[in-house]
């Protein structure tokens, strides 16, 4: 197992995305964005599903409505570059029913959740190992999963379908996406055993 | 130091962060945070890549998200300690013993089946919050729009039917 691990970190030095120390920059950077935002709260995501916080959705749009236009951007000057996934329509709706349900439970996304386990949370520890078992059992039954994802229709972006307009397009998009962020309205859901802590 | 950012802050900063990943001075490829759990199932399992063809497909992502979830565990820990002070052990989250019940075994058994259909949901779609919701969307993709959508409304049923509409009294 140590040898896989180590293998682990010579993979990333071996490919061109980034140092092991860059990538591991990144991560540092996501942890105390979601941990300093308080998102990887229960009450967060829960509380979204309950429609009794809307701090998750409204940070999300931001971000997307944000980083589509810089990235339009960047990928204009050669900075940067595209990497849509796939249209698997049985993946992506059965997956993102399954997902969308789990994750109302859990109060957790796979993202957000290793950080609310780096600041005690026993319960969804017991979450990453039922995680592990996802994992395993998508990994070891793959064949019969990929007949539930279909084929692919194809990497489309909605930039294809407005050719000749993109800057326009992406325009359109961000700003869409970011004055929805400001047009959901704030509620927020607060937990007790975290507000007695704080004193101010 | 303020406790707690807003949540136009965290949206500034993970626009930024996304686009310093995408960008060639960082990792040239997009966010994502759910490849990295079947990697591990086969590192913790022993799977062979030569026999399991996923995890041969997922060497590469796997690896870097794998790398990155380190830093996310790290950055969450030390703000968690110095910063939220947040940081303490708990089981039972606030929100669940108020909307759900106060039974640990019920969280907990909830919190495993939970994560274990969490997953699978992910691989299936083939991305998550990451790197469909925020990688996918910032790229216009299609595939991340059906999937954004597909989950909104999947989250909000479920939180409509599994939790209680009033708060139980404490």
């Amino acid at each position: 197992m140590i040898d896989r691990i180590l293998d682990m970190f010579t993979t990333v030095s071996n490919e061109s995305h980034g140092s092991v120390a860059v990538v591991f920059l990144i991560g540092i950077i996501f942890g105390v964005i979601i941990q300093y935002s308080r998102v990887d709260k229960f009450e967060k995501i829960a509380g979204f599903a309950m429609l009794r916080d809307t701090v998750v959705p409204k940070m999300l749009f931001l971000a997307i409505g944000l980083a589509s236009i810089g990235l339009y951007f960047m990928v204009q000057a050669g900075y940067a570059s595209y990497h849509p996934k796939p249209i698997i329509l049985g993946g992506l709706i059965i997956g993102g029913a399954i997902f969308g349900i789990s994750m109302a439970i859990l109060g957790k996304c796979p993202g957000t959740g290793p950080v609310s386990i780096a600041e005690g949370r026993i319960d969804v520890l017991v979450g990453a190992i039922g995680g592990i078992f996802g994992g395993l059992v998508f990994t070891v039954y793959f064949d019969f999963f990929k007949k539930i994802m279909g084929e692919s229709l194809g990497k489309t972006t909605l930039l294809t379908y407005f050719h000749g307009h993109e800057t326009l397009t992406i325009l359109i998009f961000g700003i869409t996406l970011i004055v929805i962020s400001i047009i959901i309205p704030l509620r927020e859901e607060f937990d007790k055993a975290d507000l007695n802590q704080l004193k101010d | 130091m303020i406790r707690r950012i807003p949540w136009w802050i965290a949206g500034i900063l993970m626009a930024l962060l996304l686009l310093f990943t995408f960008s060639v001075f960082g990792g040239n490829r997009p966010l994502g945070a759910s490849t990295y759990v079947p990697y591990f199932s086969g590192i913790l399992f022993n799977l062979s890549p030569e026999k399991y063809p996923y995890l041969k497909e997922v060497h590469f992502a796997g690896a870097w998200e794998g790398v990155m979830l380190l830093g996310a565990l790290t950055g969450g820990f030390i703000t968690s300690v110095f910063i939220t002070k947040s940081f303490r052990f708990s089981i039972m989250p606030t929100g669940w013993k108020k909307y759900k019940n106060s039974s640990v075994s019920s969280r907990l058994i909830w919190s495993f089946v939970s994560g274990f259909f969490l997953i699978l949901g992910a691989r299936l779609a083939g991305g998550c919050t990451s790197g469909h919701f925020l990688s996918g969307v910032a790229q216009t993709a299609v595939s991340s729009m059906i999937f954004g959508a597909v989950v909104l409304i999947s989250v909000i049923i479920t939180g409509k039917i599994f939790y209680k509409s009033e708060a139980n009294d404490d």
